[in-house]
């Protein structure tokens, strides 16, 4: 059998200043298989890829492709023996057309000139072949997320990958669009490519792939065939201990309305009208999900609740008072809570400490300030406290936010908000890029906080996550609500609707 | 219907349809307009004027309708002020529009463009390349003065574009190892070289040459005597008699659009301003390729400094600090051209066409021409502002590259 391995880890180290990322990882390919690496943020198998992928050199450890031992001293080199990767941020261009993104840096060449027509025409093939259904000639800014990934992929067939490594590849794709992703996949795997597949989720790993091998802190903790394996035996080996994978959850009792939205419009930066007509109310005790594909208004509706858009028509209530042309402080004065989706550039400021992040909505205030004159042990006191009720690890009040890891990030930007005790909460994309131990923190979290009697309004791109949180769902296509749920429903059914199904099949 | 299917899928119709198309040719016909009543056209009633700036605003009106509003009010105010401007010109007598406009004036405009497309080609090989490179100016005056120099001790003019070219490259090479491998901020590192060039072409100026502005006989950059286009005629007066240089930014207008949208070289410098990790991933190296850029960038913006010292303007002398901010108004035209070759051509010739008129005007009314020669940083200001078309830069201009 060992003859079919085209690739083989041995032993790899690889030490970051203060951190062992890779400590003795092994792993190998076989010929034609999905291997997937499966593990938390942080366990290892970014590193590890970037290792074989010639980006980081290891410490230690030994890499062998198809018997043979090799060195990359850079992409270049990792690219020339084979190996293509697919990186979960795209590497593509967005002013450049698919065609010059997938040959960029081996471009056909007519003399000196760079020639286009065959460049368009191999991508063409290709797509072809695969049924990859993208244009050569299109700009990547104006194709979908679904149709990058593909590009991604090109790129690497391009440059005659027989190991295709997919970085979480599902992250930012609707479940209709990952369906179509393990299609590929499986096409690419009849035809001999090998293909690691990192990514967290449980099930979609359990789905595609014919091996499994699963990196806790560094190391590698087990490789297991598919079959047979389960979501739970592979939480436990990711996490270490027993995990709960559905959230546990009474039965909403919802009472007053917190958050009314009446015919609600708004336009994005661009002037491009992105809301166009949203009404909904959301409950005290009430988790309301909003499912939908990506840029199709969350943003902007967000936005426009937590006044940071303006809004061109329509009403916003909270608890009967109109805020609908309010500043963001008022909204937050008003009583809204937000957990903006990107931690990094609008929940945190990275460069800040735990204490002064926390302090940001109330610095004006008591106890943080009197008299324009700011009382740092107080807010140092007060992140303390924080810090010990949402469980922040990985510091102190005077550690800088950008050193936290997401989950714990997440976790400072949640206990920043709930602290003010609002009354309608908005999280949006509370759980992105977390790992489980770090959700299944957060879903307990708004579940409780829905008991004490807030008005939760949830928007994610997870669909398990709306699925498994939301008393009531909301589905969002193109700036308007197309469904509304509250029984029982299959990711199916909301996936067609989040791609404006029904919308077609009544027109 | 067929056939009108297949006419309105002619991608030329669907140019013509879409509202930017309009806006421009309206903004166009605006400028048109003032045009008309003064040489060579030269109509003398004021009917064509307003008959071209009325289309022009008409052209306006309809593209702000399809919701293209800033170059559809553009295109207005371009018709609007094109119907002014024509009104004036058929007012004031024939003598001094022909003594102001004439053949000469276009001439006027290449000579001043020449340094401007010079340095603008520069600033866009290493802008495109994802370096800000705000030291222009002071590339551009060591060019001015080490090419002097070169002519002079070299005794050709050959030599002074080869020196000219060598210390502006020198430079950009020192400027590149601050921006991309120290990774300081690049409009800092920027001003410091254009105040360190004026230090040191002062020092040396005076140590050199002891402030005499004329070292004598210096080999000049020739002017090229197209044969056959000699005497009075209008193309004989307008490019019979230009520059070697003036004739060279032609050619590197073209030459750069080749290198930057043609070739592999070029996509993959576009690669590195827009996304350098994604270039980084195929193995492209970013670090190599932003060098070039950068040190070419060096070399061309001195070949427009020796424009000023060696061609036909500067004589053959240098003077303290005579870029005199040409090498960001350079800037600006690269700007205004949206960072592209033909973009910038085109607006260093209207830098250069609004020197050459402020040459002229002076004549007239030297308050006049003053207010002329603040026009390309007016023009620059609407256009960084976005009324006609929104400029966008590349997406990692100015920001240091850290590999993983």
């Amino acid at each position: 059998m060992s003859d079919d391995l085209v690739l083989e880890m041995r032993n790899i180290r690889k030490e970051f200043p203060g951190v062992v990322a890779n400590d003795g990882v092994s792993f190998d390919v076989r010929r034609g298989e999905v291997h997937a690496l499966l593990g938390e943020n942080g366990a290892g198998k970014s590193t590890l890829m970037n290792i074989l992928y010639g980006l980081y050199r290891p410490d230690g450890g030994e890499i062998r492709l198809a018997g043979k031992s090799v060195s990359f001293s850079s992409a270049r080199e990792a690219i020339q023996s084979g190996i293509g990767m697919v990186h979960q941020h795209f590497m593509l261009v967005p002013v450049m057309t698919v065609a010059e993104n997938v040959v960029l840096g081996s471009e056909p060449r007519s003399g000196v000139l760079l020639d286009e027509r065959v460049a368009e025409k191999r991508v063409a093939d290709m797509a072809k072949t695969f049924r990859f259904a993208v244009d050569p000639g299109a700009r990547i800014e104006d194709i979908t997320v679904g149709q990058q990934q593909r590009v991604e992929i090109m790129k690497a067939l391009y440059r005659n990958a027989d190991i295709l490594i997919l970085d979480e590849p599902t992250a930012v794709l609707t479940p209709q669009e990952a369906s179509d992703l393990f299609e590929i996949l499986r096409t690419l795997q009849r035809e001999g490519l090998s293909i690691i597949f990192i990514s967290h989720k449980l099930n979609e790993v359990l789905e595609i792939a014919d091996r499994i091998t699963v990196l806790r802190r560094g190391k590698t903790i087990e490789t297991v065939p598919s079959e047979g394996a389960t979501e739970a035996s592979l939480a436990r080996a990711m996490v270490g201990r027993e995990v709960l994978l559905r959230v546990d959850k009474e039965p909403a009792q919802p009472t007053d309305v917190l958050l009314e939205v009446r015919d609600l419009h708004v336009r994005d930066d661009r002037g491009i009208e992105k809301v166009r007509g949203v009404s909904f109310d959301v409950r005290a005790g009430e988790i309301v999900g909003i499912a939908g594909v990506d840029g199709n208004g969350q943003t902007e509706l967000i936005d426009a609740l937590a006044g940071l858009q303006k809004i061109e028509s329509g009403t916003v209530e909270i608890a009967g008072h109109a805020l609908t042309h309010a500043s963001a402080r008022a909204a937050l004065d008003a009583g809204i809570g937000h957990i903006p989706e990107d931690r990094q550039r609008r929940g945190l400021v990275l460069e800040f400490s735990i204490a002064e992040n926390i302090a940001l909505h109330d610095y004006a205030k008591p106890p943080d300030a009197k008299w324009g004159w700011l009382f740092p042990k107080r807010m140092v006191q007060r992140a303390r406290t924080l810090i010990r009720e949402f469980d922040v690890r990985g510091g102190g009040p005077f550690t800088r936010a950008g050193g936290l890891s997401g989950g714990n990030q997440q976790k400072l930007v949640a206990a920043r908000e709930i602290a003010r005790d609002p009354s309608v909460l908005i999280a949006a994309q509370p759980t992105r890029g977390l790992d489980v131990g770090a959700i299944e923190y957060l879903h307990r979290r708004l579940v409780a906080e829905r008991d004490e009697g807030r008005a939760i309004l949830l928007v994610s791109l997870e669909l398990e996550e709306i699925l498994s949180l939301s008393d009531r769902i909301l589905v969002i296509y193109e700036g308007r609500i197309v469904g509304e749920h509250t029984g029982d429903i299959t990711e199916e059914e909301i996936g067609l609707e989040m791609l404006g199904g029904r919308e077609t099949a009544a027109a | 219907m067929s056939t009108w299917a297949a006419r309105l899928d002619n991608p030329l119709s669907a140019r013509l349809r879409d509202p930017a198309a309009t806006g421009a040719l309206g903004i166009f016909l605006g400028a048109f307009a003032a045009f008309l009543a003064i040489p060579p056209i030269e109509a003398r009633t004021v009917t064509w004027p307003i008959v071209v700036g009325i289309v022009a605003v008409a052209l306006g009106i309809w593209t702000v309708s399809r919701g293209r509003r800033r170059l559809g009010w553009g295109a207005v105010a371009a018709g609007v002020l094109g119907i002014a401007l024509g009104m004036l010109a058929t007012r004031s007598s024939t003598e001094n529009l022909g003594s102001a406009f004439d053949a000469t004036l276009v001439a006027q405009t290449f000579s001043f463009a020449t340094p401007l497309v010079f340095g603008s080609i520069a600033g866009m090989f290493s802008e495109r390349s994802g370096v800000v490179n705000i030291g222009l100016e002071g590339m551009m005056l060591m060019g001015a003065f080490w090419g002097v120099y070169g002519a002079d001790k070299g005794g050709s003019w050959v030599v002074g574009l080869l020196v000219a070219a060598g210390v502006g490259g020198l430079v950009a090479l020192v400027y590149a190892f601050f921006a991309i491998h120290l990774r300081s901020d690049q409009i800092v590192g920027g001003t410091g070289v254009n105040f360190l060039a004026v230090g040191i072409t002062g020092y040396f100026f005076v140590e050199l040459y002891h402030n005499n502005p004329v070292p004598n006989g210096v080999s000049l950059l020739p002017n090229v005597r197209i044969p056959g286009l000699s005497g009075t005629g209008f193309f004989a007066q307008a490019i019979g008699d230009l520059n070697i240089l003036t004739w060279a930014s032609f050619a590197l207008v073209i030459l750069a659009y080749v290198v930057l949208f043609k070739t592999p070289i070029g996509l993959r410098i576009r690669a590195c301003g827009e996304h350098p990790r994604a270039a980084d991933t195929v193995g492209i190296n970013v670090y190599a390729i932003r060098y070039g850029c950068v040190v070419l960038s060096g070399i061309l913006v001195a070949l427009g400094g020796i424009y000023l010292s060696e061609g036909p303007q500067g004589n053959g002398s240098f003077i303290f600090n005579m870029t005199n901010g040409r090498g960001f108004i350079a800037l600006a035209a690269m700007i205004f051209g949206n960072w592209r070759p033909a973009g910038a051509f085109g607006a260093a010739l209207l830098f250069g066409f609004s020197s050459a008129l402020a040459l002229k005007l002076q004549v007239y009314s030297s308050s006049a021409a003053t207010l002329f020669q603040i026009l390309p940083y007016v023009l620059t200001l609407i256009a960084v502002a976005g009324v006609i078309g929104r400029t966008v830069a590349p997406a990692a201009d100015g920001k240091p590259y850290v590999r993983q």
